[in-house]
């Protein structure tokens, strides 16, 4: 008879302490600032252009194909009158965020830091109605850094 | 209704069995397994597990991944012990490249392994509870405690289920400053957790009526069907790998291993329950021994080429043996990654375990058994 | 007989009808939103929260799914006894409500036989149960019905005995009656033994854990209602609520003093309401709890607790009670004897059930991690 009791008596406390339940959407956890959510690109601020050159080291080491990169010569490079040092840039780019499994190995690898997670809410919230929509293009990809929606990362 | 009786000429009954049929869709869900039993009455004659609905071949998948890549899906094999999975695959692919991990790392890994015991088993204490028909309430007890250590793996890693954290050599990145203190914060409320589950279940007379004497599997049985793991070691056999071929620094710490005398239901809860406090002591052990330092060797290539060779890497996992045997020809894939799951064995016993018990008790048998049918079909 | 506001007699019945109608409904809407309440609670966890304010609207946006929902039938399911037996569970629940007494002089009729009516009328459901399992010409509601029935009739005669023997304290069946005797003390007092085996008894009859088996999910899904849908389904449903309160309010009187106790005649009548509002939701409450808190029992489990344990305590009990009443002894020591025979009881109870899962039985031992390995 103890143990029945003992059960009705862990219910009871349980009972008189505070509910857990975090009613989202309204309320949104404190994400950690090293949260993983979709890659995002990033916009180097003083040349005005991503900081992605298209050098497809991401698109070969990631595991799940999810990323299609094409690069170009850079109309706004030294040479030819502008003020970058970049030779290359980033043409068009694809990541399909329905493919990725956030691994961070694109990240990794990437040699000019052009590449990282997002780690906001936003970059958690993708639910769309066709799978064809999460697709994402250069444009969306560079936006949520262009607006300065990210927090900064600690990259080991 | 139905007509299960068929008298032949002989005017006798024959007497056929029915046969029920537990789809791949579980009310009381443990992954998409189905079981045909065999009933007289309510007394289980004969069961068939049909399994491979999870089939996504990781095993050939992992051949066409190199040894950074593949970690990920390791992570989705076994994905209630994820950091026990990724042990297995980056100890192997160090050992056959002949890698020495630092000191820090190793003890992180140990840290973050008896974590993710912690929560597995907690995972385990509320799919069972639910299965046994608490309503519910160990479940949300199980999830609520599960989450304060999820928080912790979210905080180092960034995710919360599939980390894809370790890395051959160590870790991939340094963890978060405060660790330590945030450890023993997730250890304070575990051991909260655990008191709570325990004093829900365990001395509870129904679900001592219900789990005493279910699911018996002797001695013998365990050992012939190779079982590992709690479903062993409630059979009475003494066996963990953490202690017979120890890895990562657990000859250095103390720890008790609970061992069962009747194979039954309630043994491998109570033997679960016991688990998690050892658990608990694994890893406040550890916090006392960590040093700063660092997470990988100071000479790691870039490009991880492994010489050719195999090996069999075995670890303890949360539910058994998960063993990873590797065969490599040279080259930064494996050439054969064979994953020995310890779900596998393990439910290979469950005919042992129901014949001759009701339908309900076989039920609960493959709840006790802590079944994650990723692994099962990988 | 008087009528109410002295109407004609048919009249009369029907505005009582409609009484208990509209107040049962409201009722039970609002008791399956305290339980989800209670029960999320209990959890630590909110309950509904969206529909309406504080989700209190949550009832009523489940009505109105059920009745949109549409109404299959199973083709060779027999039409009539398909069609009849929700109703044959749903009516007889809500007839209980005639002689529940609400405050000293307010029950709808108050019956000199009312104990045995609402025995009577609470067990007509079992047949309700037995046409829905085999109308519906599927081998698992068959199976869920069959056990619902045996889980009902084990549990019934148990229950039956429980009241009988406070009946037997009380000298009379007439509820108000009974009601009345407990001005100074409550029935459980003298009773303790026949209010526990009337709380099991209860929750059995109405199929909540712990003896929720033919309704356990994880088994028989769905048990004799699994063919139902929408609002045939929902009757079924409300007549588990219905009995609940029912059963709540009938404890409450016959044990704890309903309206009476502490002080009730004197105080009147919105006293005697909050006095019978509070204890039927204790002991709604005390149902919810155990809700939250047991697994499930196995069908033979169930059984043999009833017949073994249960139907022999209570015959002890009824013999011991009139043992004590045919003396005719002064009433504090009679009252002192039954006192004490009925808590004895309910210690054997517990050691009964204590001794029946606790054989000693080896615990895991610890084997500690520096013993050589075997």
């Amino acid at each position: 008879m103890k143990g029945i009791l003992k059960s009705m008596a862990t219910t009871l406390s349980t009972f008189a302490r505070k509910p857990v339940t975090r009613e989202y959407p309204e309320t949104h956890k404190e994400l950690p600032e090293r949260d993983r959510a979709f890659p995002v690109l990033l916009w180097d601020k003083e040349v005005h252009e991503p900081f992605c050159t298209g050098c497809h080291a991401c698109e070969r080491a990631c595991p799940v194909e999810c990323m299609t990169v094409l690069m170009k010569d850079n109309p706004a490079h030294k040479s030819v009158g502008g003020e970058s040092s970049r030779r290359k840039i980033i043409d068009k780019f694809w990541i399909d965020y329905g493919r990725c499994m956030r691994c961070n190995i694109c990240v990794e690898v990437c040699n000019f830091d052009a590449i990282t997670m997002n780690n906001t809410w936003e970059g958690h919230e993708k639910s769309v109605y066709d799978r064809a929509d999460l697709v994402q293009d250069l444009p969306m990809l560079l936006s949520e850094h262009r607006n300065g929606e990210l927090k900064p990362w600690v990259n080991e | 209704m139905t007509n299960a009786l068929q008298p032949n000429s002989n005017h006798e009954f024959e007497v056929q069995d029915i046969m029920i049929n537990m789809g791949p869709q579980h009310p009381a869900t443990h992954g998409v397994f189905r079981m045909v039993l065999a009933v007289d009455g309510e007394i289980v004659r004969d069961l068939i597990p049909h399994i491979g609905y999870m089939h996504r071949g990781a095993e050939k998948l992992s051949e066409t991944m190199d040894f950074r890549q593949g970690i990920g899906f390791m992570d989705r094999t076994e994905y209630l012990a994820q950091f026990n999975a990724e042990l297995a695959y980056v100890m192997a692919v160090e050992k056959l490249m002949d890698i020495e991990v630092p000191e820090r790392a190793q003890w992180i890994r140990m840290i973050l392994c008896e974590l993710n015991r912690l929560s597995s088993h907690f995972m385990f204490t509320g799919a069972f509870g639910a299965d046994a028909g608490v309503f519910g309430t160990s479940f949300i007890y199980a999830f609520r405690w599960r989450e304060e250590i999820l928080d912790l793996f979210e905080e180092i890693t960034g995710d919360r289920l599939m980390y894809a954290y370790f890395r051959p050599g160590g870790l991939a990145w340094e963890v978060t400053d405060n660790f330590v203190e945030r450890v023993h914060q997730v250890l304070a409320l575990s051991r909260q957790g655990i008191k709570d589950v325990d004093g829900l279940v365990t001395n509870n007379e129904i679900f001592k009526a219900r789990t005493q004497g279910v699911g018996v599997l002797t001695k013998e049985q365990a050992i012939d069907w190779g079982t590992t793991g709690p479903v062993l070691r409630a059979s009475g056999v003494a066996m963990d790998v953490r202690r017979d071929e120890p890895y990562l620094f657990y000859d250095q710490v103390e720890f008790d291993i609970p061992v069962g005398q009747n194979g039954d239901v309630y043994d491998r809860w109570c033997l679960r329950i016991e688990e998690m406090r050892q658990s608990v002591r694994i890893v406040e052990q550890c916090l006392t021994k960590l040093q700063p330092g660092p997470i990988q060797p100071e000479r790691m290539p870039r490009m991880l080429r492994t010489p050719p060779g195999e090996v069999y890497i075995r670890t303890e996992a949360p539910r058994g043996e998960f063993g990873i045997y590797m065969v490599s020809k040279g080259g930064n894939r494996p050439h054969r990654l064979k994953v020995r799951s310890s779900c596998f064995a393990n439910l290979q016993s469950l005919r042992d375990m129901s014949i001759g018990q009701y339908v309900a008790d076989a039920v609960l048998a493959l709840g006790s058994m802590d079944i994650v049918l990723c692994e099962v079909d990988r | 007989m008087s009528t109410l506001f002295g109407l004609p007699v048919a009249l009369d019945a029907l505005i009582r009808v409609l009484i208990i109608v509209g107040v049962m409904t409201v009722v039970v809407m609002g008791l399956i939103y305290i339980e989800r309440k209670v029960l999320a609670r209990f959890q630590q966890r909110l309950g509904p929260t969206r529909t309406g304010p504080m989700g209190l609207l949550q009832s009523v946006a489940d009505a109105l799914k059920l009745v949109a929902k549409e109404d299959v039938r199973p083709t060779n399911a027999d039409p009539w006894v398909f069609e009849l037996a929700p109703f044959l569970v749903f009516v007889p629940t809500f007839l209980g409500f005639v002689v529940v007494p609400f405050a000293l002089a307010w029950s709808v009729r108050d019956l000199d036989l009312g104990l045995f009516y609402i025995l009577a009328v609470s067990s007509v459901n079992i047949i309700g149960w037995v046409m829905a399992g085999w109308a519906s010409d599927n081998r698992y509601a068959m199976l869920g019905a069959l056990r619902a029935v045996a889980q009902s009739i084990s549990y019934e005669l148990p229950l039956v005995m429980a009241l009988i023997a406070v009946a037997m304290v009380a000298d009379s069946l007439n509820i108000s009656e009974i009601v009345r005797g407990q001005a100074v003390v409550p029935n459980i007092v003298w009773q303790p033994l026949p209010f526990l085996m009337f709380f099991i008894c209860m929750l059995a009859e109405m199929n909540r854990p712990p003896f929720d088996i033919p309704v356990g999910e994880s088994e028989v899904v769905g048990g004799p209602y699994v063919e139902y849908s929408g609002i045939r389904w929902s009757m079924f449903f409300l007549a588990e609520y219905a009995s609940m309160f029912i059963m709540a309010l009938l404890g409450a009187a016959v044990f704890l003093g309903g309206s009476a106790w502490p002080l009730g005649e004197q105080l009147g009548l919105p006293w005697q309401i909050l006095l019978t509002v509070v204890k039927a939701g204790a002991i709604i409450f005390v149902v919810i709890w155990t809700r939250a808190s047991f697994p499930r029992l196995r069908i033979d489990q169930l059984m043999s607790f009833s017949w073994k344990l249960l139907l022999p305590v209570s015959f002890a009990q009824i013999m011991v009670n009139g043992l004590i009443l045919v003396y005719d002894l002064p009433y504090g020591m009679s009252h002192t004897l039954l006192a004490v025979c009925s808590a004895a009881g309910v210690l054997f109870v517990a050691s009964a059930i204590n001794r029946s899962v606790t054989r000693p039985r080896p615990r895991p031992v610890l084997i500690s991690r520096s013993e050589a390995a075997r």
